[in-house]
């Protein structure tokens, strides 16, 4: 398992734009992932999932990558969030 | 046993006076007396206080950082004081950090007590109901905050009164089932983001995030409203959960039930819940299949287990009559005249 400690940068947050570019991101993947917000658990390739965590900007998230291809996962969406998700800061 | 293995329970350390103040006020007239005063607080326990032997002077077993309830006994224990006693033996029980403090049977608090109290930043509050209900409402609504929950990833519908969980992997088309039991006139609790909380011994109740009730995704169409689409008749907004069905490509290698005399269980919370492995493949209605699972849980629950039922019959026709009877005799002995 791979597991990275990442902070949403953005002024905007985990709104829905970003939520539906990492949920496409993850289905690309086979590895199982999974998104952890303050203990709460959820299925990162599930849209309302990720929306639910209502994610804003200086939160702290945890994410879990957990199989074949988890290394290639866990940089290519790991890096989708330091990049802010393409967004102003 | 995938989907459940990841779930980790979670368990809310402390909510706020203000909180409880805010969800009790109309649900069980609930009145803060000193109103603003002493919202911030914490209540880190389910459990409540009453402070009678605290308020005879006896402290050293004092929990008072619980919620204290000033029933009938501690009510006119006060009052039979005198007012300067009264004011000491109160700012007595006060000089503890007590997180909020109730006062039940409408009776009313001297004006110079609440003003210790809002000096003191702690909360008083005043309910009509009498103590014992006044009891047990609270220690169901702080039960409630401090049960243990969790996030499941699956799909949740009412299915002629059953409970159904639906899990699986992400695509596997839970979403699609809990829309066609909804076609078919069951009920959605949620998709996606089931909150399942464990409550009282035994039962695990299941309701939607609050941020996103009744919403569900379904691949290729995005984000539906299932509450706005089908109305009212086809959500719920809790039920209790008693079916888990895990969803699953049909494995060959993997072994299902035949008879169904073992009573498969999954663990979710630490609650056994009645648990089902379903293989699907093209050309299966899974919709209907899960109605039946329905079906057969209603009946095992009153009292009725087809597979026992077929077990014991044929154990009798074996041990009563020989083999070879039994299997060539029709359930009809003759067809009485009757060609339809």
């Amino acid at each position: 398992m791979v597991s990275r400690t990442v902070t949403i940068r953005n002024r905007a947050g985990l709104h829905t734009r970003p939520a539906a570019t990492i949920v496409k991101k993850a289905s690309q993947y086979r590895c199982e992932f999974t998104i952890i917000k303050e203990g709460f658990r959820i299925n990162g390739k599930s849209i309302i999932g990720v929306m639910t965590l209502a994610a804003e900007q200086g939160s702290e998230l945890t994410l879990e990558f957990e199989g074949s291809d988890e290394e290639a996962a866990s940089v290519d969406i790991a890096e989708y969030f330091e990049r802010g998700f393409d967004e102003e800061f | 046993m995938g989907a459940l293995d990841n779930i980790q329970e979670i368990r809310k350390q402390s909510i706020t006076v203000g909180f409880m103040a805010d969800t009790c006020r109309d649900r069980f007239h609930l009145q803060h007396l000193n109103e603003g005063v002493g919202r911030d607080k914490q209540i880190t326990d389910k459990n409540l206080h009453r402070p009678q032997l605290a308020l005879t002077g006896y402290t050293k077993l004092f929990t008072y950082h619980r919620v204290q309830v000033l029933g009938n006994t501690e009510f006119f224990y006060l009052q039979s004081l005198s007012p300067e006693r009264r004011i000491e033996v109160f700012a007595a029980l006060l000089s503890f950090d007590v997180p909020c403090m109730v006062v039940t049977t409408g009776n009313q608090l001297d004006p110079e007590l609440v003003a210790i109290a809002t000096e003191r930043q702690i909360g008083i509050f005043c309910t009509p109901h009498e103590t014992t209900k006044a009891i047990y409402l609270l220690s169901d609504f702080l039960d409630d905050h401090f049960a243990a929950y969790a996030p499941v990833h699956g799909a949740f519908v009412d299915v002629y009164g059953a409970g159904v969980l639906f899990i699986g992997r992400s695509g596997i088309g839970k979403s699609e089932v809990a829309l066609d039991l909804i076609e078919r006139g069951h009920r959605l609790v949620a998709d996606d983001v089931v909150l399942v909380t464990r409550k009282g011994e035994g039962v695990l109740m299941g309701a939607g995030s609050a941020l996103a009730p009744h919403f569900m995704e379904v691949r290729g169409l995005g984000l539906l409203d299932v509450r706005q689409m089908f109305g009212i008749r086809a959500i719920r907004f809790q039920k209790r959960v008693e079916v888990i069905v895990e969803l699953e490509e049909w494995d060959p290698a993997a072994e299902y039930t035949r008879t169904g005399l073992e009573d498969a269980t999954a663990s979710l919370l630490g609650i056994e819940i009645p648990y089902v492995r379903l293989p699907i493949f093209p050309g299966k209605n899974i919709t209907v299949i899960a109605e039946v699972i329905a079906l057969n849980y209603l009946l095992k629950h009153y009292g009725y287990n087809a597979a026992q039922v077929f077990a014991d019959k044929l154990s009798d026709a074996i041990a009563n009559r020989s083999a070879g009877d039994m299997t060539s005799s029709r359930s009809t002995p003759y067809f009485e005249h009757d060609f339809e």
